[in-house]
């Protein structure tokens, strides 16, 4: 039983699962063209009918979700699809996959946000420095993600393409920000200016860091809001400079790339970067108040 | 050890402290409707706001064959929908930049919108098919100027890339306060 195209796949609907895909063969394989994308198995009378399905010779419902966009390859096999239960153990491509066609499978949303929710929320939480916000960014960051859901490639790197929408969510609503006049003034911290006790280097970071396993929670708390506040005196260019070259790994040329400037300039965004994130740092160790606005 | 592992290390144990602290993930359903543009939410409203609008078409035509400024483009009908009420209007695009898969567009009420609106929801209607197109939020900037700056879909992309402030735009807005 067939039911009509729907957006770019095709829904089959019929008993005894995988005869009329797998080549009217019980062996599960690797589909030909149009690939199979996802597929809602549901027993229907399990122990009885005639060898009707791959699952022990149940009768099954199954709908199959065709892909008919060959440019992104074979997605899954029958054997892949025939364990729905398991989604955990599938890969991203899969995920992605289920949730590209309409209606999107929920099942493996669940699965794909329940997978990256804390990194996500972890990178979110070091550029806005706000518990909720950085909630707020991620669910957002989600939002993007789903909104342009049926042009996502199964095949590519989906955290690292989280971690970017995050990224630019966030580095457009600094742009809102600036734009919105003096109540975003604090956000407006030249590249070029200097902090107290930038250039004296007094205490060595080394001993300013503690050893992170051996610190009691008081001390851990202390820490997460000495960094925290030492991230908020970065202007918004260097605290995303740093976050995406110490926690996204990527490369100054890259970095370079996405502001559009040369590969010397972001080697000197970073640079700076670490630079005041250790004077801050400092400051913080030898007790010397910090200030958050912009001078 | 030098300032650069230094950073990063303590960078990284942030981080990890951060994931340990995240809330809950939301739950798909929630995400789904959260996603959901507001006119397949609402689809009654967005009808009945896109036949409003196609009316602003005469006013289009009166619009045009006043003297302009020369700085600016045609006038593109809108409508602002507050809560309370619903105002037809025109705006003017000043400036319309269509580059790697971004929009960036500038406009400008051509009748004030009497209480200050700090940000927009912006929906581009297709002229020719009244449908949705896009979406996104304008702020308010200088000479109550908005702008907004979107990732549009690659087809927009392409669509739009050829056009300037000029031309006749091939959208209407609906401008909806927060």
């Amino acid at each position: 039983m067939r039911d009509a195209p729907r957006a770019k796949g095709l829904l089959i609907s019929h008993d005894t699962a995988g005869m009329a895909l797998a080549g009217r063969s019980r062996t599960p394989g690797v589909l030909p063209a149009p690939h199979l994308a996802a597929c809602h198995l549901r027993e229907t009378r399990p122990t009885e009918g005639k060898g009707g399905g791959w699952r022990g010779g149940g009768r099954f419902r199954a709908t199959w979700r065709l892909g008919v966009d060959a440019a992104n390859g074979v997605l899954a096999s029958v054997e892949e699809f025939a364990q729905p239960g398991d989604m955990d153990s599938w890969s991203d491509a899969r995920l992605i996959s289920a949730i590209r066609w309409d209606p999107p499978d929920e099942r493996a949303l669940d699965t794909l946000v329940a997978r990256y929710w804390n990194s996500l929320f972890a990178r979110c939480q070091l550029l806005v420095l706000d518990h909720q916000k950085a909630s707020d960014l991620a669910q957002e960051t989600w939002c993007r993600v789903l909104r342009a859901r049926h042009g996502l490639k199964p095949e590519g790197n989906f955290p690292a393409y989280l971690m970017t929408i995050a990224t630019n969510l966030w580095r457009d609503s600094n742009r809102s920000a600036r734009r919105a006049g003096p109540m975003a003034e604090q956000w407006l911290m030249s590249l070029d200016a200097t902090r107290p006790g930038e250039d004296g280097e007094t205490l060595a970071l080394v001993d300013v860091l503690p050893d992170f396993n051996s610190i009691q929670k008081e001390e851990q708390s202390r820490l997460k809001l000495d960094i925290d506040a030492a991230l908020e005196r970065l202007s918004p260019l260097l605290r995303d400079v740093l976050v995406a070259r110490y926690l996204g790994g990527e490369s100054a040329a890259e970095i370079a790339r996405r502001y559009g400037r040369t590969e010397q300039t972001a080697s000197g965004w970073v640079r700076r970067a670490l630079r005041q994130m250790k004077a801050h740092i400092q400051d913080s160790a030898a007790g010397i108040p910090t200030n958050t606005a912009a001078p | 050890m030098n300032t650069e592992t230094s950073i990063e290390q303590l960078l990284r144990w942030r981080l990890a402290q951060a994931e340990a602290d995240a809330p809950p993930a939301p739950r798909a359903a929630r995400l789904l409707a959260l996603s959901r543009p507001w006119w397949e939410s609402w689809p009654e409203q967005f009808q009945s706001l896109v036949e409003r609008l196609g009316k602003i078409q005469i006013a289009f035509g009166h619009a045009m064959a006043e003297p302009q400024p020369a700085r600016v483009g045609h006038p593109v009908p809108a409508l602002l929908v507050r809560p309370v009420e619903t105002v037809e209007t025109s705006v003017r695009v000043l400036y319309l930049d269509v580059r790697d898969g971004r929009l960036r567009f500038r406009f400008q009420s051509e009748k004030p919108f009497g209480s200050e609106q700090k940000s927009l929801d912006v929906t581009f209607v297709c002229e020719k098919s009244q449908s949705p197109i896009a979406t996104a939020q304008a702020s308010l900037s200088v000479d109550n100027e908005y702008r907004l700056d979107a990732v549009i879909s690659e087809q927009l992309s392409r669509a739009w890339e050829q056009l300037r402030v000029t031309d006749r735009m091939p959208f209407r807005l609906i401008l909806r306060t927060e």
